[in-house]
């Protein structure tokens, strides 16, 4: 086990802003501080569980049907989780059961078993999940921030504005989802070129 | 023709084993999910008409007049006191709102009045219209009077208004529909037919 397969998801290869990928999710959601950890965490508890049975199974799955074989363990990791997290914790339910079949479509999970789970042994893929899913979460809880904080004069809820603020609206609507993200990319990027130079 | 065959039988084995994990967890599950949503239905019925005790389900064929001619009303509870009188209606209706249906519980009392209103689920907007589920905007309905519409005020709320959300005027009317709605379906109750 590597730790490096842990640190590469959260700011070298995070999955929002230099992977790209879970972009429906992560633009639909992202309207709050809260909604923005919410979908991270519940994305990692997922991620980390199917890269561990993929990468556990990997031998076993014939290559060319891999893709519907993936398919399958994870929709029915979402189910389950879904299922018990209602049952057992229906206040953690409350919070983040909106979020569960979401991660269905969420190509991180997919990308992951495919380009890593499926080529590394089970504890190299645990910290990889780990790592990705907790970058997620700091993406996605930082988008939501700053797009609450515009929008709503509010992070986490807590208003800092004050009640004089006029909140922009648009940014907690779809289009203040795009301009948010292009901004924090740009940002991302002038700082990784910096670092190079 | 293998290189069909073991492909197949593998994906096939991969779905029985996650068929029948998801069935274990599904019994496993399946009764506690029931008794949490029950639980949360009484609670939101609770808050919405607190001076009953309990509360009935409306007989079967009232119930599918209602959901007919009163749409979108869903469902309707009566509710009754500890000594079994009839202290007023809860009603749940599904106007559709901006981005789905917008589940609203309203209790209305035998003096025609408003008691309460609670938002189930629903897929508002997170900062707009899924407002409505705050204390600021629900506690507004408790106490109008049912014997007219609500109406809904963008500005200054008055007599029978309610102050809508900023920004979230669509999700705001919808739930007042639904509340409406919910008040003819009262009326029909109450002073139409004799309850059955």
């Amino acid at each position: 086990m590597k730790i490096k397969n842990f640190t590469n998801g959260l700011v070298k290869e995070n999955p929002t802003f230099v992977q790209l990928l879970g972009m429906c999710p992560t633009l639909a959601v992202t309207t709050s501080s809260v909604n923005g950890i919410g979908m991270g965490l519940a994305t990692t508890a997922v991620l980390v569980c199917s890269n561990m049975a993929i990468s556990l199974i990997r031998k076993v799955i014939p290559s060319n049907v891999r893709i519907p074989a993936y398919v399958i363990v994870i929709a029915s990791f979402v189910t389950a989780v879904g299922m018990l997290m209602e049952a057992f914790s229906p206040d953690l339910y409350d919070a983040l059961g909106l979020f569960i079949p979401l991660i269905v479509v969420n190509c991180i999970i997919l990308a992951r078993a495919e380009a890593f789970a499926s080529k590394n042994n089970i504890g190299d893929s645990m910290l990889d999940g780990l790592g990705m899913g907790l970058g997620f979460t700091m993406s996605l809880t930082i988008l939501g921030s700053v797009r609450e904080f515009l929008g709503n004069g509010s992070v986490f809820g807590i208003s800092l504005l004050g009640s004089s603020y006029q909140p922009a609206l648009i940014m907690i609507l779809p289009p203040g989802a795009f301009l948010a993200l292009g901004v924090l990319l740009a940002l991302y990027n002038s700082r990784k070129m910096k670092k190079a130079n | 023709m293998k290189e069909i065959l073991k492909p197949g039988a593998v994906l096939l084995i991969i779905c029985v084993i996650a068929a029948f994990a998801l069935g274990m967890v599904n019994e496993l599950t399946a009764d506690r999910i029931a008794d949490q949503r029950a639980a949360k239905n009484e609670v939101a019925k609770q808050a919405v008409l607190p001076t009953a005790a309990s509360f009935t389900d409306l007989g079967e064929d009232a119930l599918a007049t209602v959901v007919a001619d009163y749409a979108p009303v869903t469902g309707v509870y009566i509710g009754v006191d500890a000594s079994g009188a009839t202290v007023g209606y809860v009603f749940k209706s599904t106007p559709s709102g901006f981005g789905g249906p917008v589940e609203v519980i309203t209790g209305i009392d035998m003096e025609g009045n408003i008691t309460g209103l609670r938002i189930g689920s629903h897929s508002e907007t997170p900062g707009l219209g899924a407002k409505s589920v705050e204390p600021a905007f629900y506690e507004q309905f408790a106490g109008k009077s049912a014997d007219t519409y609500v109406g809904v005020s963008k500005t200054s709320a008055e007599g029978n208004d309610i102050q809508a959300i900023t920004g979230a005027t669509i999700s705001s009317s919808a739930i007042v529909s639904g509340v409406n709605a919910s008040i003819d379906a009262y009326h029909m109750l109450v002073e139409g037919g004799n309850g059955n």
